[in-house]
């Protein structure tokens, strides 16, 4: 009687809410959490879009079952929020599948939920390579920093530097990229003159760059969050003449995303990265990539790296629901794709199945102006490049 | 001098009229229950939404300690979440190395949160008004770096994750629903409620409004503002521990975000919107801006924040004493009394 009762209760108030009738049995639902406002708001697009330019190029079905997004907006690194976010997604609106997570701290959260839900969570950006060890239903499709570090490192051994300083914003990727950097640079034989952590919130650059000088090193490898930090680090380097002493500017692709390059300028040309995706890359699939994001949504200007993993992500999860036939099994899910090799617009991708990290090509890029634009020319390829921070279990 | 006119003039309405009384002695004994029904019948309503409803519980109890220090001790301040982070990494520290009981970990927070606080408050508190404002600001940006830079210990902007609490009395696992950790929130938001209400009615809490609205004269009668500033700040700093604590223990994992500087100004704004001064404005006002921004956020993920600033300017502009004035506002519209409206002493 009682349950009779809360059940309609319950019915009217959803019904209410939603204005809808029961959900399609034949729809497999995936959350999408990311930010999409406040200041990293254009992730969350980048994300959109990327999905919805996979949706069009090979259906919203695979196997008989629809797949539908619902996104959540997660607008700063924040777990708690994370978590509730993910709870309400697994328990309401019964997806299959998480997807999304821009920050370390968002994807750790869900990590106890997805265990006992028994659901993947495809971590379309967040770049620690710890993540993938706190669960086996992560599945990760973007890159971490010792993955992008340790052959930039080699090259600029190669290149014939001895001396580097290492500049990092103070946080756990910074501190990721300068481990990285400094382990694998002198292993090579080379030397880390300095190691320089800039607080999060500088904006002032100017010492640290007299820092650079004087140590006397030859080339600086910096790595700082996207945006507007990165931005006045670039703007000092030149201001101050570091540029024009010679010192090479190197780092992980973060630092020269494509939205960023507008704003950086001249300011950015001659910066030597290594990454995963350049919207330049030059292949047919990323060709095909560009025209149709130009096509649904008028540019591709906005096109980078978290546009490469959300759409790859989506690749991952239509693999997943064909090979569960839409039945909600994480575990077997997983199982099916972690040996999975396919082609990207960034190259060729192969999920390696202890980490479930994608091994990629890392690419060394340069900025340049290409008809009057700048992008990031990639001149060199590192093929099949492992998460090199991955410690297992 | 104006302060003592106020004095006077709240002096009066509150020996005047039965209505008043009544009023408030019925909102003495039902309020709490009434409280406990609501949160009851949500988890009978949405039982699909509790980790939201879970999060609101939690901050309701953070906004609590916040009116406490300024809505009781009229002190400024952007830094509650100094207090609240470092209730939730140490609850997180605990967790992961020391014990995994629910109890204890609230426990740990509140004293760490009421210590940090203690230390705190006796170093900045000498400060009024703006320098008072800026200090906190400080202290908060201070704390959120050492547990930046303090990586082995807080994991630092990665966040501390593998808490796993052990079931409550040994009886109640936290489960994927939600339904143990929500119940147990709505259990400790009502008992520290209870507390809070004891201590503002004590004479201790008397002592600390007087402060509020004249210093001087308490000093004069021989009390020192001071220490009922700093005591009233370190109980303040153990609420806002345990309700750190409270969220370390029910989502899993502590992020900086929990020290920020943003996390301080959002439970100012939520207990602005429901009153200073009332310790029911604080819940209300948290229920209200939460509720409504999941609400916003979930029907456009992508404009939400347009709509939410509407909302907060329509509440400053045309409920300038908070959503818990509403109440008082129709009473005493009712009873042909409306300059009667934000009297100091609520409750």
């Amino acid at each position: 009687m009682k349950s009779v009762l809360r059940g309609a209760l319950l019915g009217a108030v959803v019904g209410l809410a939603l204005g809808a009738g029961p959900a399609l049995a034949d729809t497999v639902k995936v959350g999408v959490i990311a930010p999409f406002s406040g200041p990293f708001a254009t992730v969350g697009k980048t994300f959109k879009e990327a999905i919805e330019v996979y949706q069009a190029q090979n259906g919203k079905t695979v196997g008989g079952h629809t797949v539908q997004f619902v996104y959540k907006d997660l607008d700063q690194a924040n777990p708690a929020q994370s978590k509730a976010l993910a709870q309400e997604l697994v328990v309401k609106e019964k997806v299959g599948y998480l997807a999304g997570f821009f920050f370390t701290p968002d994807a750790l959260a869900v990590a106890p939920l997805i265990d006992e839900a028994n659901i993947p969570a495809v971590i379309f950006n967040a770049a620690t390579s710890a993540i993938t060890e706190k669960s086996p239903l992560y599945v990760r499709t973007s890159f971490t920093l010792w993955q992008a570090t340790v052959p930039l490192a080699e090259h600029v051994y190669k290149t014939g530097v001895r001396k580097v300083v290492t500049a990092v914003s103070d946080y756990g990727p910074g501190i990721d990229g300068e481990t990285a950097f400094k382990t694998t640079f002198e292993k090579a034989g080379g030397q880390v003159v300095d190691s320089i952590r800039m607080p999060l919130k500088s904006a002032d650059f100017a010492p640290f760059m007299q820092r650079i000088k004087d140590s006397g090193a030859e080339a600086v490898y910096a790595f700082l969050p996207a945006g507007p930090t990165t931005l006045g680090f670039a703007k000092a380097f030149n201001d101050n003449g570091l540029r024009e002493k010679g010192i090479k500017f190197v780092g992980p692709g973060d630092i020269t995303q494509e939205p960023d390059l507008l704003a950086l300028g001249d300011a950015a040309l001659g910066i030597t990265t290594t990454f995963h995706y350049s919207a330049a890359h030059d292949s047919a699939m990323n060709k095909a990539f560009i025209a149709k994001h130009k096509e649904l949504f008028g540019s591709s200007d906005t096109v980078t790296f978290t546009s490469a993993g959300a759409y790859d992500g989506t690749h991952l999860i239509y693999k997943m629901v064909e090979a569960t036939d839409g039945k909600r099994d994480g575990a077997k899910a997983v199982e099916a794709v972690k040996n999975l090799a396919w082609e990207s617009p960034r190259g060729p991708l192969k999920l390696d199945p202890a980490s479930r990290h994608v091994t990629q090509n890392m690419y060394l890029r340069v900025v340049e102006k290409v008809d009057g634009q700048l992008v990031n020319k990639e001149i060199e390829t590192f093929p099949n490049q492992p998460d090199y921070g991955f410690k297992g279990k | 001098m104006t302060a003592v006119a106020t004095n006077k003039d709240t002096g009066k309405p509150a020996g005047k009229g039965a209505p008043g009384r009544l009023g408030r002695a019925v909102r003495d004994h039902a309020g709490v229950p009434v409280m406990a029904a609501l949160g009851l019948l949500g988890f009978w309503l949405f039982p699909e939404d509790l980790g939201l409803m879970t999060r609101i519980l939690a901050t309701a109890l953070y906004v609590l300690s916040l009116d406490l220090v300024l809505g009781y001790c009229g002190i400024a301040t952007l830094g509650q979440a100094a207090m609240f982070g470092t209730g939730a990494y140490a609850a997180g520290i605990a967790a992961v190395h020391l014990v995994s009981d629910p109890l204890v970990l609230l426990a740990v927070g509140g004293v760490a949160g009421g210590l940090i606080a203690l230390v705190t408050g006796a170093l900045i508190l000498h400060a009024h008004g703006l320098t008072l404002l800026m200090l906190t600001i400080a202290v908060v940006q201070i704390v959120q770096e050492v547990a930046n830079k303090a990586r082995d210990w807080t994991g630092g902007s990665d966040g501390l994750s593998g808490i796993d609490p052990s079931p409550v009395l040994g009886l109640f696992r936290f489960d994927l629903y939600g339904r143990t950790s929500y119940l147990f929130a709505l259990a400790v938001l009502l008992v520290m409620f209870l507390v809070a209400r004891r201590i503002v009615r004590s004479p201790f809490g008397l002592a600390c409004r007087g402060v509020k609205e004249d210093p001087l004269r308490v000093q004069a009668l021989g009390g020192s503002p001071r220490r009922y500033l700093v005591g009233m700040y370190a109980i303040a700093g153990v609420f806002a521990g345990v309700a750190g604590a409270l969220t370390a223990v029910s989502t899993g994992i502590v992020g900086l975000d929990s020290v920020s500087f943003t996390w301080s100004a959002e439970a100012l704004v939520m207990l602005v919107l429901g009153g200073t001064g009332r310790l029911y404005g604080a819940v209300i006002g948290t229920v209200a801006f939460m509720a409504i921004h999941h609400i916003l956020a979930a029907s456009d993920p992508f404009h939400w924040m347009l709509f939410i600033g509407l909302f907060l300017m329509g509440v400053v502009l045309f409920l300038p004493g908070g959503i818990a004035s509403l109440g008082e506002r129709l009473s005493g519209l009712l009873s042909r009394s409306p300059s009667r409206t934000a009297e100091g002493d609520r409750p």
